[in-house]
């Protein structure tokens, strides 16, 4: 059973691109391009026919939604951060998504400890550029002596706790959620996976998202400070 | 040599004491200010699961470990 599980834990190739002597694409990579063609499929189909004068109930339903994530980031980033909204938006929608595949099926791609990462490090670059912009870089070297300068250290050492932070808080939720219903299917594998899944997956997958994202919008709006 | 294993698995999971006492608390609070003030309990509930979730992470550090310890060191 020990076995099954970490097999389960790692990340396998799914298929192999026969060019340049075979690159190897992990499972992980695969889940993300099928999320990434559900969106734009859905960004596309969704937005065809926009009008100004009687608009659809597609269209009024589209502007609320997204109308609410924008007032939503706007409260905490400002005037200044209006130009991260967009990518915020698209982090939160990928999340969201990449956490529910386990409802189809097929293992999330945040299990893979890379794609956290790889977000996680998205959003330091995101987040020390806004300060550099706001601030100038003289006044990006001065915020690290920002409160007094003998926590200069401690901020330093800030930059590389927030990413490994908010990785390991996603990372964390999704395999711990994996292994529990890994386990759960194993001892009673019918109706008992149900409730669980549906809380794990649909209930801890979103509110993982928001916080990544709210947490990410955060520090933004405290370094622009 | 698996006993130890054992035990320092166990003791990593013990960092869910924290996470259920903080929570606890923070949601008293919360249900105190919703019931002092019950037209702010949109703002109330969003900073409540922020926190939440925040010191949730705690927790799930802990179990993480725990599981790699059981999974990678275990015989």
């Amino acid at each position: 059973m020990k076995e099954k599980l970490m097999a389960e834990l790692q990340t396998e190739t799914a298929f192999t691109i026969p060019i340049l002597g075979g690159i190897d694409i992990p499972e992980s990579v695969a889940v993300t391009w099928l999320i990434m063609a559900l969106l734009v499929l859905a960004s596309i189909i969704l937005t065809r026919n926009l009008k100004l004068n009687n608009p659809g109930k597609r269209q009024l339903l589209l502007e609320s939604g997204i109308g609410w994530l924008y007032d939503f980031f706007g409260d905490i980033l400002g005037e200044r951060g209006k130009c991260y909204i967009p990518w915020l938006c698209t982090v939160i929608l990928y999340i969201g998504c990449a956490n529910m595949t386990g409802l189809i099926g097929l293992k999330p791609p945040t299990k893979d400890l890379n794609v956290t990462a790889g977000l996680a490090v998205m959003s330091i670059v995101l987040i020390e550029y806004s300060c550099l912009k706001v601030k100038g870089s003289k006044g990006f070297v001065h915020s690290f002596a920002e409160p007094m300068p003998i926590i200069a250290p401690l901020n330093v050492l800030e930059l590389f706790i927030k990413p490994l932070s908010l990785c390991m808080r996603l990372f964390g939720n999704v395999v711990g959620a994996f292994v529990v219903m890994e386990l759960i299917k194993l001892v009673v594998p019918a109706i008992l996976p149900v409730p669980f899944s549906m809380y794990f997956d649909i209930f801890d997958g979103l509110i993982q998202a928001y916080v990544f994202v709210f947490l990410t919008s955060l520090f933004m709006k405290e370094a622009m400070e | 040599m698996s006993t130890l294993i054992a035990i320092g698995a166990g003791i990593a999971v013990l960092t869910g004491i924290g996470a259920g006492i903080g929570i606890g608390i923070a949601t008293s609070k919360a249900v105190d200010a919703i019931a002092r003030q019950p037209e702010a309990d949109g703002k109330i509930t969003k900073a409540l699961l922020l926190g939440c979730a925040l010191a949730e992470a705690t927790a799930v550090y802990g179990l993480v470990i725990g599981i790699l310890i059981i999974l990678f060191l275990g015989q």
